[in-house]
C-alpha cells in the first residue's frame, strides 16, 4: 500500500510521467485516449500488457472495451480484483496471480496468455469521481514493487484526469449532435409553412406554429385553391426529425391532391391510405382538413383525430366537434363518414389548436384546457384572429408561469367577417332620434342583447354630441357602424375633416365635489369609460379623419356586476 | 320623445328618453317647478349626460331656495349612471317599488 508512505520519484520517473501526460493533453476523443492511457502505464511501469476498464456508474459495472467491432467485456462493480479495486479505491498489487486465489484464470486460458504478476489501480478524477480501472501485467525482469505502485499512483491520477475529459467531451458532441438534428427538423417543419395569410373575400384567417425546444411535428396549411380554402391542422407523433419529415409529407401530398382537383373525401381517403402505407408502423398524424367556400359560407371538413374544433357563433353558443376519422395513416381507410359542414354565420370564429395549447402545463402539473380557450375566444373572437392567437399565446404564457415549452404550439383562426350596418348622420343634435332607431333596429335585427342597448345609446350620444359639439359646423356627415361580434356590439363613429382630440384621454370628472362645485361638463366621457369596453381613438392626419371604436358585450356586462357584487 | 306630466303634489313624472335632442325641453319645463319636488322616473328609459345636466341645474336651483329634488322610480340603467356619475351623492334616490 502506498498510503502514508513518502517517495520521491526518481529524475527518470518524472520525466515519464510528464512525457505523457503532454501527451495526454492532447484533445483527443474516449477510443484514442484509452489506447494513450495503456501505452503509457506499460511505458512508465515496464509492462508488457495494460488496460483500462470505464466505469459506468448508471449500472454500477465496469466496461472494458476489447477491440473495433467486439462486444465490451461487462462486470459487476465490486467482482473479482478489477471490481474490489473499484470498491475500495486503492492499489491491489499480486506478484503472484496464480498464488492469489482472486486471480481469475479464465482470460489467460481464453487468450493463451500466462499472467505472472498485477497491478490494479482505480483511476478517480480531481473532484474524487471514479471513473474506471487500470492494470497492467508482468513487469519486465519480475513484479511490481512499492516504488511501483507510488509510480503508477501518479500516473493514474493524470490518465484518470484526461479520460473523464474525454468521456465529457464525447458526450458533449453527442449531444451537439442531437441538437443539430433537432434544428434540422424545425428548419424542415417551419420551411414549409405559410410565411403570409391568404386574402380571403369576407374572411380573417391566421395560422402561426411555434416549434418547442423538443421538436414535435406540427404543422398548418392555408391555401386557396379552385373548390374553396383548404385548411389544414396537423400534429405528428413523436419527437425529432421523423415527425417532422411525416407532417412535411402529409402536407405536400394534401397540396398535390386539392391542385388535382380532388374532393375533400378523396383527398382525406388518398392521404390516409398513402400514410398508412408508407409510415413506420407506430406513427400517425392527428389532421384537420377543411375546404371554406368563402361564397356560400360552408365549411366542410374531416378530423383524423385532431379535435376539439371549435366553433363559436356571435349569439354566445360553442360547439365543440369531434373527429371524423382516426388519425391519418393509423390504418387504412374503410368506411368513412360524412364530412362535417359548418355553416359559418357573420362574426363566427373556427379554432383549430393543437394539444400544444390545451395540454401545455404550469409547474403544478395542470393543463391549460378547453375552457380556457373557449374564454378568450368569447371575449376576443371579434378582434383580427392574430391579435387572438397572441391573445391564446399571451394567456398560456402566463398560465404556465415559466414552466417550458414541451409540444409544439399551432393555432389556425377563422372568422367569418361580423354583420355591420353604417350609415351617416348630419352633424346635428335634432339627428339623435334617427341614430337611437338605427341602433334599436340594428340589435333587433341580429338578435343583439337588448339590455346592452341604454348603454350603447349612452355612448353614442355621448361621442356624437361631442362631435357635434366640437366641429365646425357645416362639416361632413358623422359616420356610425354597428358590427355583431360574439355577445354584444362593436360601434365606430367616423368624424371627417376634423382637427386631433383624443377626447377618450380627457380626464376623469371629479364625482366626489358637494353640489355646489358641480359642473355637468366631463361627466359624458367619464361615464361612457365605464359603461363601455375597449373605448379607443384612432386619427389619421393623412385624411384628417379621427375614429373613436368601443364595444359592449354581455360577457364584460356580467364581470362587471360580478366586480361590484 | 319625452314627456313631463304634473302628477299628485310634488310629484313630476318623466316619460320616454332624456337625451341631448330633449334636453332643452325638459330644462325648460323643471325650471318652473319650486319647492320639494319628487322627479317619478319610472317611465324614463334612458338618460345621457346632457339630462343629467338638467336634473344638476335644477336640483341646485331648489337647493337655494330651501327646497330639493328626489329621484323616485330609478330602474338599473339609470341607478348605474347615477352611480358612475356620484349622482347617488346629490339625490335622494329611491329605486324601483
Amino acid at each position: 500500500m502506498a498510503t502514508g508512505r513518502q517517495r520521491h520519484l526518481s529524475a527518470e520517473d518524472l520525466e515519464a510521467i510528464l512525457g505523457v501526460t503532454s501527451r495526454l493533453a492532447a484533445p483527443f476523443d474516449l477510443a484514442t485516449m484509452l489506447a494513450e492511457v495503456v501505452d503509457a502505464a506499460k511505458q512508465v511501469l515496464k509492462a508488457d500488457r495494460g488496460s483500462v476498464w470505464l466505469y459506468d456508474a448508471a449500472h454500477d459495472e465496469l466496461v472494458l472495451e476489447i477491440g473495433t467491432g467486439l462486444a465490451a467485456v461487462r462486470i459487476p462493480a465490486g467482482t473479482g480484483i478489477v471490481g474490489a479495486c473499484a470498491r475500495t479505491r486503492v492499489p491491489i498489487n499480486v506478484p503472484d496471480c496464480y498464488a492469489d486465489p482472486r486471480f481469475d484464470r479464465g482470460m489467460d486460458r481464453a487468450t493463451g496468455y500466462r499472467t505472472r504478476c498485477m497491478l490494479t489501480l482505480p483511476l478517480v478524477d480531481h473532484r474524487d469521481a471514479l471513473v474506471g480501472v487500470m492494470q497492467v501485467l508482468n513487469k519486465a525482469g519480475g513484479s511490481f514493487d512499492r516504488d511501483d505502485e507510488d509510480l503508477a499512483t501518479a500516473l493514474a491520477a493524470q490518465c484518470a484526469v484526461a479520460l473523464q475529459r474525454a468521456r465529457l467531451t464525447d458526450a458533449l458532441i453527442e449531444s451537439e449532435r442531437m441538437r443539430q438534428e433537432l434544428e434540422m427538423a424545425r428548419e424542415v417543419q417551419m420551411s414549409t409553412l405559410p410565411s403570409t395569410m391568404p386574402v380571403v373575400p369576407g374572411y380573417d384567417v391566421h395560422g402561426f406554429s411555434r416549434p418547442a425546444e423538443q421538436t414535435g411535428g406540427d404543422t398548418f396549411d392555408l391555401m386557396a385553391t379552385d373548390r374553396g380554402l383548404v385548411v389544414v391542422l396537423g400534429d405528428a407523433t413523436g419527437h425529432g426529425i421523423a415527425p417532422a419529415l411525416s407532417v412535411t409529407q402529409m402536407q405536400a401530398m394534401l397540396r398535390m391532391a386539392f391542385r388535382l382537383g380532388a374532393d375533400l373525401p378523396t383527398a382525406f381517403r388518398n392521404v390516409n391510405d398513402q400514410l398508412a402505407a408508407t409510415l413506420p408502423e407506430d406513427r400517425f398524424i392527428t389532421a384537420f382538413i377543411g375546404v371554406l367556400e368563402p361564397r356560400s359560407h360552408r365549411f366542410e371538413f374531416h378530423s383524423g383525430g385532431q379535435g376539439p374544433i371549435l366553433h363559436l357563433s356571435v349569439r354566445g353558443a360553442c360547439t365543440s366537434h369531434r373527429p371524423t376519422s382516426f388519425p391519418l395513416g393509423a390504418m387504412p381507410l374503410g368506411k368513412l363518414r360524412p364530412a362535417v359542414v359548418l355553416d359559418l354565420q357573420p362574426g363566427d370564429v373556427v379554432a383549430l389548436i393543437t394539444d400544444g395549447v390545451y395540454e401545455y402545463q404550469d409547474a403544478a402539473g395542470e393543463c391549460y384546457g378547453e375552457a380556457r380557450v373557449k374564454a378568450i375566444a368569447r371575449s376576443h373572437g371579434a378582434r383580427p384572429m392574430s391579435e387572438l392567437a397572441a391573445r391564446i399565446l399571451a394567456d398560456v404564457e402566463a398560465f404556465a408561469g415559466g414552466a417550458p415549452q414541451l409540444d409544439d404550439v399551432t393555432m389556425v383562426l377563422v372568422a367569418r367577417a361580423p354583420a355591420t350596418d353604417v350609415r351617416r348622420f348630419p352633424r346635428r343634435v335634432d339627428a339623435l332620434p334617427d341614430l337611437v332607431a338605427f341602433t334599436g333596429a340594428f340589435f333587433e335585427r341580429h338578435g343583439v342583447d337588448s339590455t346592452l342597448l341604454s348603454n350603447v345609446d349612452f355612448a353614442i350620444e355621448e361621442l356624437f354630441t361631442n362631435m357635434v359639439k366640437y366641429s365646425l359646423p357645416g362639416g361632413a356627415e358623422v359616420e356610425v357602424a354597428l358590427a355583431r361580434i360574439a355577445g354584444g356590439v362593436e360601434v365606430a363613429l367616423t368624424d371627417y375633416d376634423v382637427e386631433p382630440f383624443n377626447l377618450t384621454r380627457a380626464p376623469d370628472a371629479d364625482v366626489t365635489l358637494p353640489i355646489g362645485e358641480r359642473r355637468p361638463g366631463g361627466l359624458g366621457i367619464h361615464l361612457t369609460r365605464r359603461l363601455v369596453e375597449g373605448l379607443d381613438y384612432q386619427y389619421a392626419a393623412e385624411r384628417r379623419e379621427a375614429r373613436i371604436t368601443f364595444r359592449k358585450t354581455a360577457a364584460a356586462a356580467d364581470a362587471d356586476g360580478a366586480g361590484e357584487a | 320623445m319625452l314627456t313631463i306630466e304634473a302628477g299628485e303634489e310634488g310629484v313630476v313624472a318623466l316619460k320616454g328618453r332624456l337625451d341631448a335632442a330633449q334636453a332643452a325641453n325638459a330644462q325648460a319645463t323643471l325650471d318652473k317647478v319650486q319647492g320639494t319636488v319628487t322627479l317619478d322616473l319610472a317611465g324614463l328609459d334612458y338618460i345621457s349626460s346632457a339630462g343629467l345636466g338638467v336634473l344638476l341645474k335644477t336640483q341646485k336651483r331648489l337647493m337655494a331656495a330651501g327646497g330639493k329634488v328626489r329621484l323616485a322610480g330609478v330602474g338599473p340603467h339609470l341607478r348605474d349612471i347615477f352611480v358612475y356619475s356620484g349622482f347617488d351623492q346629490l339625490f335622494e334616490i329611491e329605486a324601483v317599488k
